[in-house]
């Protein structure tokens, strides 16, 4: 039977939450760490290493280089793994002052000056990117099918229909609350982003009536361009199917809520963000 | 000075039990959470709006309580009462929650303990117990899954729901989807209780092994979620005082006036006191608090709960038969719920964004959650939010000081208190990512 082991940083333990929903791993596979469910001290040799959550401090940077010769194969699962995600919004300039002044405490581990993805602390091979990801792509991840076919972007596999004739002045959708069932919420004045983020998730959110935004990452059309590319072509969605002034969806885009995902590789636009690394991306 | 280090496992997040020792007394135990994010801070400078979406992040185990939680404050700012269809649905969000996390705690966290496993997926070389350990587990992960199933189909995803929106839901749940959930209650129903009863089994033979799990000594008592009868829609936190009478029903803001908050050097969550002295929120708060479920099964298990142990119950072991009273109780709640009609068109109503402070209260799985925004031109100007395992760090801390003595001598360290420390700390269930935050 193979092994896999599960590392949670720091973070929220979503993506450890979506591994036990999906539970089919139970018989083909041995999990002989993960905190959350075993009481086991240290990290075995082992076939996969799933590593959650961002290096926000030093014990964090310590496990992670202790764990990762263990494994046959790294993997960055998540948002905060793959590139910060939440754990890295505590890198912003006034709260990073804030964070170095938490001095004096006792036996603790102490907070690095930033936070820091996976891939630059350690050679990892894959990522699986979602906040969290699905409960069904963590089965993919662990058996991988002989013929993968995933949608390329959020929107191919959300079974909304676009209508031409709405065009939303403002990104008002919001403000309306009940959300009108089978109609593309870019029609009715939400910002969704799901045209070009990285499908595979099966659209849950947008079938919900919540617009996309982004947690999955670029699409494969996108990932190893910078993030103005990325936001150029969501202007010219919008700007195509809607009358919001551009400036809005400038303004928007570039919300708090959106840079928790869509600037996965701010770290290294052209690299992909994995530097010098072949990373496969699921 | 001596000082034993413990890690924690089977609880949610990262946290160590630190124990000073010197000449052979005790100076001190204490529970230190070992990680931090920062979301007071860094939601600053949000648009209130999006916090619906980044609150979850918090936890992904406590997410729904979260997300509720965020809509509720912006609804407290705005003036704003979602319609009772969104209220129901709400009601099955946090239901889900509960059948959840419960199983969760008492069939993945500390049955092992029971059973004197690893895990409840660690192979045992006893044939017998591992019959018994296969069937359980898998059963457990039924359970599990009707409770992340519900919440998928009242929240739309299971983790980090997204369909409580200000004003109410995004949308309600058609009947197709309504009866499908409400088939896998009825499945996992008996199952629940079969676990249940082994549980409750299990449990006492360990406790006659062991004794006392540390310190069952009286204690202020704290929940949200009503107290005649479970009512999870309630927006007044209640308080048991340690004799058993009641001391109040509070606001949230009446409540957090009545609290001291410490923060301290060893550790990144801080701790409450409820006017100075020890509290306990969580499954036992709740059930010492309801004077019935309100569903016939666990009204059953409740009226032997109560011939057993008294009202109210004190010991610590016993959080834990109060967890597996509301996972019965929330899966038939459920069930009823669900056999309402809730396809409704109107599930939310609009709203005027304004500026303004408010609070939003939720009775989670750990006990009364809220949070506090400040709103000025459309943005957060401050944030707080008050976790429910941070009431219970005190009480704690207090528990593993008397496990401490009990196995610290001036000769020896019996190193059983390794997994004594373990058991004190689950019967709280403490939720490291939402303490710290």
């Amino acid at each position: 039977m193979q092994q896999f082991a599960v590392l949670q940083l720091t973070g929220c333990a979503g993506c450890e939450v979506s591994l036990l929903n999906a539970e089919e791993w139970l018989e083909q596979y041995e999990l002989v760490y993960m905190p959350l469910v075993i009481s086991a001290n240290s990290i075995p040799d082992v076939d996969i290493l799933l590593v959650s959550g961002g290096v926000r401090t030093d014990e964090d940077l310590v496990r992670l280089r202790r764990a990762a010769p263990k494994a046959k194969k790294v993997v960055a699962v998540g948002t905060c793994a793959i590139s910060g995600g939440v754990a890295n919004l505590g890198s912003r300039d006034e709260v990073h002052d804030l964070f170095l002044a938490e001095e004096g405490r006792r036996h603790l581990p102490r907070l690095l000056p930033e936070c820091r993805s996976i891939a630059e602390v350690v050679p990892i091979q894959q990522t699986l990117p979602g906040c969290p990801p699905t409960p069904e792509l963590f089965v993919r991840l662990l058996f991988p099918p002989k013929d993968l076919h995933m949608a390329k972007t959020v929107c191919q596999e959300c079974d909304r229909k676009k209508q031409k004739t709405m065009r939303p002045r403002h990104l008002e959708g919001l403000l309306r609350g009940t959300v009108l069932p089978e109609i593309c919420l870019i029609n009715q004045g939400y910002l969704c982003i799901g045209t070009s983020t990285r499908g595979g998730c099966n659209a849950p959110c947008t079938r919900a009536g919540q617009p996309c935004v982004g947690c999955r990452g670029p699409s494969e059309a996108f990932i190893h361009k910078g993030p103005e590319s990325w936001l150029n072509t969501i202007e010219k969605v919008f700007s195509k199917m809607t009358d919001v002034p551009s400036n809005e969806i400038k303004a928007a885009l570039r919300s708090p809520q959106l840079s928790l995902f869509l600037f996965q590789l701010s770290h290294d636009p052209s690299t992909g963000g994995h530097p010098g690394q072949e990373v496969e991306v699921l | 000075m001596v000082t034993l280090i413990f890690p924690l496992s089977r609880i949610e997040g990262h946290a160590q039990v630190v124990i000073e020792v010197e000449a052979g007394k005790v100076v001190s135990a204490h529970f230190q959470a070992t990680e931090y994010r920062g979301f007071q801070h860094f939601v600053q400078g949000v648009p209130a709006e999006q916090m619906p979406v980044i609150v979850p992040r918090i936890c992904g185990v406590c997410s729904t309580a979260h997300h509720i939680a965020a809509v509720a404050t912006l609804e407290d700012i705005y003036g704003v009462v979602p319609p009772p269809a969104a209220s129901k649905l709400r009601e099955l969000l946090l239901l889900g929650q509960l059948i959840q996390n419960q199983a969760t705690s008492l069939f993945l966290f500390t049955m092992p303990d029971c059973l004197g496993l690893k895990s409840i997926f660690a192979h045992s070389e006893d044939p017998e117990l591992e019959k018994f350990r296969t069937s359980f587990g898998s059963h457990s992960l039924m359970v599990r899954k009707a409770g992340t199933d519900l919440i998928n189909a009242a929240g739309g995803q299971s983790i980090h729901p997204v369909k409580a929106v200000v004003g109410g839901m995004t949308s309600a749940m058609s009947s197709e989807a309504a009866d499908a959930v409400n088939r896998q209650m009825e499945k996992a129903l008996p199952l629940a209780c079969g676990l249940f009863e082994s549980y409750w089994k299990e449990l006492l033979d360990m406790g006659n092994r062991i004794g006392s799990l540390g310190d069952d000594g009286p204690a202020y008592y704290v929940s949200a979620a009503g107290r005649d009868r479970p009512d999870f829609a309630s927006r007044t936190v209640c308080v048991m005082n340690p004799d058993g009478t009641e001391e109040g029903g509070f606001s949230a803001a009446e409540f957090l006036s009545r609290l001291t908050h410490r923060e301290t050097d060893y550790s990144y969550a801080g701790k409450t006191s409820y006017k100075g002295e020890v509290m306990r929120a969580n499954s036992l708060a709740r059930i010492n608090m309801f004077d019935q479920m309100g569903t016939p099964i666990a009204d059953e298990y409740l009226k032997r709960f109560r011939s057993d142990f008294g009202r109210p119950a004190q010991d610590l072991i016993l959080y834990d038969l109060a967890r597996g009273i509301e996972l019965v109780y929330a899966i038939e709640r459920a069930s009823q719920i669900l056999e309402e009609p809730l396809y409704e068109v109107e599930t939310a109503v609009p709203h005027t964004v304004r500026d303004g402070e408010g609070y939003g209260l939720v009775e989670a799985p750990r006990g009364p959650l809220i949070h506090r925004y400040r709103v000025r031109k459309g943005l957060i100007e401050k944030a707080e939010f008050v976790i429910p395992t941070v009431h219970n760090v005190m009480a704690i801390e207090r528990a593993l000081k008397v496990a401490a003595q009990r196995y610290i001598t001036p000769e020896k360290v019996d190193m059983e208190l390794d997994q004594a420390v373990g058991r004190v700390v689950r019967a709280f269930d403490p939720c490291i990512a939402c303490a710290t935050h």
